[in-house]
Parts: C-alpha cells; structure tokens; sequence
C-alpha cells in the first residue's frame, strides 16, 4: 500500500469513527424522546470540533509513522511529493463526493417540502456530508489500485 | 492498456529502462518529477500521462516522443460488431 493509500485509509476510518459516533448519539436521542433541536445542535458542534481535532492529529501521526517506517524499511529520506496523477485522483474523488453531496442536499430540500421539520433537513445534510466524504475516500482508493 | 477517448495508448518504458542499464522505476521517477507509483501505473498501462510528462519521460531517456508512446485508434466499426 503506497503512502497515498495509507493516508487514504486513515481518513476513511475517521469518517466512519466520527459518523458512527454522530449516529449512536442521534439513535439514542431518539429513544430517550430528547431528539431537540437544543441537544443536536450542541452535538453537531462537538461532532465539528471532534472532526477537525482527530484530522489534524491523524494526518501528522500518519506522516510521522509512514516516514519511521519507510526509513527504516528503505533506508533513504521519504518523499511525500504530489503529482499529476495525485491530483487527477483527487479530482475525481472530490467530483464523486460533490455528487452525493447534491443528492443529499436535494434529499433536505425535499423533506421541507414533503413537511418535515427542519431538525430532520439539518441531520440529512450532515450525514450526506458525512457520506460524500466516505464516498469520495472510496472511490480515491478504487482509482489508485484500478487505475483509469 | 491506457484508455484516452476512442484509442489506446501503449509506452515501451520498461524496454527503455531495461537499455539505460536497467534504470530503477525509482529514478526514472526522481528524473520525471512524479512519484514510483506513477511510473508503476504507467508501465501497467494503468495511467496515460499528460502530454508535459510523456515529453518529460522521453527526455529523461533522450529519445523522441514516438519511441516511447505509441498511440492505437480503435476501428469503431470493428468494435460495435464484435459486442
């Protein structure tokens, strides 16, 4: 697995970590009847704050043990260069996240016009923001190891 | 095989590898500015590079564009009556 897969991998697993957590949390809302719009919003910020906390520390932790690991493996620097074919894989990736991300949104738009109340528009757009990025890290992988 | 629009594109960079003193993917790498991965795609025929890289590649090696891709258009005809 290269160091773009590995990196990949990582962010895909804080996804799922931190949209399971987000989920757990708004299941037991639901059976407690405390489903309020007081307690998902002090849940959205936390699920926010906890996001940005764990990329950060994962991507520098990741860093770190890949170039352990490649130095003592290789024996030489690592390099942690992008190129052309990083960026189109990225391309690609964030245009299939951005995708089910429109769906998403379309899918909150809806549930206001079918006459759901807006706590369920905001949980819709989170987790499609949620699954655009698990979709995009998905597809990311696909592109690496199938190639295009 | 590369895939770009209605053709192929094939690359005979392991063969010019091989007639540099078997030149290591990872310097050829380091030459072109891309990363082993890249040159590791290329050779499996998993990635077609862009037109900067492919010139780039034929100048790390010192030989014309032609000698290094090589591009097969599909017979459209052939194709839709073999399905």
């Amino acid at each position: 697995m290269t160091y773009q897969e590995k990196n990949i991998t990582v962010f895909l697993m804080n996804n799922i970590l931190i949209f399971g957590y987000y989920l757990t949390n708004v299941v037991r809302m639901v059976q407690e009847n405390s489903f309020n719009s007081l307690n998902i919003f002090s849940l959205w910020g936390a699920v926010i704050v906890l996001m940005i906390i764990i990329t950060i520390i994962s991507v520098i932790v990741t860093q770190i043990v890949f170039a352990i690991i490649h130095q003592i493996k290789t024996n030489e620097e690592p390099t942690f260069i992008e190129d052309e074919r990083d960026k189109l894989i990225e391309l690609r990736g964030t245009r299939n996240a951005y995708g089910v991300f429109s769906l998403g949104v379309f899918a909150a738009m809806l549930s206001l016009v079918l006459g759901q109340p807006s706590l369920v528009m905001f949980n819709l757009l989170i987790a499609s923001s949620f699954a655009s990025e698990i979709f995009g890290n998905i597809s990311r992988l696909y592109f690496y190891r199938r190639g295009f | 095989m590369g895939k770009s629009g209605k053709g192929r594109i094939t690359n005979n960079i392991r063969k010019l590898r091989f007639f540099q003193d078997e030149m290591t993917q990872q310097e050829l790498a380091k030459r072109a500015g891309v990363t082993r991965q890249t040159i590791i795609a290329m050779e499996q025929a998993r990635y077609s590079p862009s037109l900067e890289l492919a010139f780039r590649i034929a100048h790390v090696f010192d030989v014309p564009l032609d000698e290094v891709f090589s591009y097969e258009p599909v017979d459209e005809s052939n194709q839709s009556s073999n399905k």
